[in-house]
């Protein structure tokens, strides 16, 4: 039973040529990619299908802080150079949160769980070096959309994206013990370990029930893909 | 009713929030020195381009690639707003050579796009890459599909990545793009697309040609939610392949 997607096995296709290596190194040396640059913190952590919370998977969040209460994230599969890139994700602070509309709220998911628990973790980074920041993520939300849906075995990225939603203490965010004990092998960290030096850490005072909306509502959300009359100045396709 | 902003001239609102504090910008200092960033390290290259929304092509976007390649048939790219270091990440685009393309379901193939024209067209660059040098890579680009999805909608001014994700499309043939956001890009870059065009007309796109499935296979595409229940426990099959 793969519960982490096999990266390995996806997607099909040949190996890199000659030419296609020599034009990648041109390029990189020729342009500036700076946006790409900003991401400057690997998170390795796990998220849940929305539309079926029984699929868990591990997840690499490369992180570009963009101010102080908001992050953009790369979401990739692993952590090799080869890695599927599966989703985007983005954290917003608490008050940014509170601002957004009711509709809105349902499709974000919060941290403090996460990050009390040992889940939410930085490879390789000493856990006093990584403190500050893991007391800025507990307060925060996330919006997580997933792309590429590796661990159903999907070779190419296939169908609608699917709303993640993150690990909790209770019902269907429990996260399977398997799937942690992978991730804390790979790094040579604990879980476990880590939950009980984030003790210290704070719970927030509120966390907003509109979030992870699966708890309270025992609902979540799913995308359907609507064919519709495409709105055109001109001939199409 | 949301104004649409198609012009690529940067202007869209600023993000909210307070500027980062110290303590946490030497997280990032620390990270970044003792962190690995394969995935990232990947990224390879940069194309500047246009995406439409598949349901609404009068909203156009100037969209910023920065690909790599998993393997020769595929490539994967973050999407941004601009070329500079603070620009927003709006979406994500998966670029696969036609013979992947092919093996795709029916279903699948009407999200995706063709890149014949774009290419060809040359409304589709390398920024800071010598002409002749993007060329050989567009020979294989021109006969690729791809599927682009965009979480941020910054032409409607969105502060904030609010809302539900978006399937776009690209330029299939002339007179679909706004001509003057099109002359400010090459304006910007300083680009002559006109000149690529000429330059690019040697080049041939998919060999079976466009398919006809894909481009949302002539009709609008729109991606709508539904609230469903959360499975209990006991119900769900676990399918693992």
């Amino acid at each position: 039973m793969a519960l982490t997607g096999d990266e390995a096995k996806v997607p099909p296709g040949d190996p890199v040529t000659v030419s296609t290596r020599l034009i990648d190194a041109g390029t990189t040396i020729m342009q500036r990619r700076l946006p790409v640059r900003e991401m400057n913190c690997h998170v390795s952590t796990f998220a849940i299908y929305g539309g079926d919370m029984s699929r868990q998977i591990e997840t690499h969040h490369y992180v570009h802080r963009v101010n102080g209460e908001f992050l953009q994230c790369a979401v990739y599969a692993s952590d090799r150079s080869n890695a599927p890139l599966i989703g985007i994700e983005y954290i917003i602070s608490d008050r940014l949160y509170e601002n957004l509309p009711n509709d809105e709220q349902k499709l974000w998911h919060s941290h403090a769980y996460e990050v009390k628990s040992g889940s939410w973790a930085y490879p390789r980074l000493p856990e006093v070096v990584a403190t500050p920041e893991l007391k800025n993520i507990a307060k925060t939300y996330g919006k997580f959309w997933c792309t590429w849906q590796i661990d159903r075995g999907d070779k190419l990225p296939m169908g609608a994206p699917e709303l993640m939603m993150s690990p909790q203490g209770v019902g269907q965010g429990v996260l399977n013990p398997e799937l942690v004990k992978i991730r804390d092998e790979k790094y040579n960290i604990s879980t476990d370990e880590l939950k009980h030096q984030r003790a210290e850490i704070a719970e927030p005072e509120w966390i907003n029930p509109m979030a992870d909306y699966w708890k309270q509502h025992g609902k979540c959300f799913v995308l359907d893909i609507g064919t519709v009359e495409m709105n055109r100045n001109a001939q199409f396709p | 009713m949301e104004k649409a902003v198609h012009l690529s001239a940067k202007g869209g609102p600023e993000v909210p929030g307070e500027p980062t504090k110290t303590g946490t910008s030497m997280v990032d200092t620390a990270a970044a020195a003792v962190q690995s960033f394969a995935p990232i390290n990947q990224i390879h290259q940069h194309l500047c381009a246009f995406h439409f929304y598949a349901y609404d092509m009068t909203r156009q976007v100037e969209a910023h690639h920065f690909c790599g390649h998993i393997n020769e048939d595929m490539r994967q790219c973050l999407i941004y707003d601009g070329p500079e270091a603070n620009a927003r990440l709006i979406g994500l685009e998966y670029i696969v050579a036609e013979k992947l393309f092919m093996t795709l379901p029916d279903d699948e193939k009407k999200l995706w796009h063709t890149h014949e024209w774009e290419v060809k067209g040359g409304l589709l660059f390398m920024p800071g890459v010598p002409e002749a040098i993007q060329r050989q890579d567009l020979e294989k680009v021109v006969k690729t599909y791809g599927k682009a999805y965009h979480f941020w909608q910054v032409d409607l001014g969105h502060e904030l990545p609010i809302g539900l994700p978006n399937i776009m499309m690209a330029v299939t043939r002339d007179r679909q793009l706004y001509p003057e956001m099109v002359k400010e890009t090459e304006k910007r870059f300083g680009v002559s697309i006109e000149k690529e065009r000429e330059a690019r007309a040697y080049m041939t796109g998919p060999d079976h040609g466009i398919h006809p499935l894909a481009n949302g296979g002539g009709k609008g595409i729109k991606l709508e939610v539904r609230e469903v229940d959360i499975k209990p426990v006991e119900s769900v099959p676990r399918v693992f392949v």
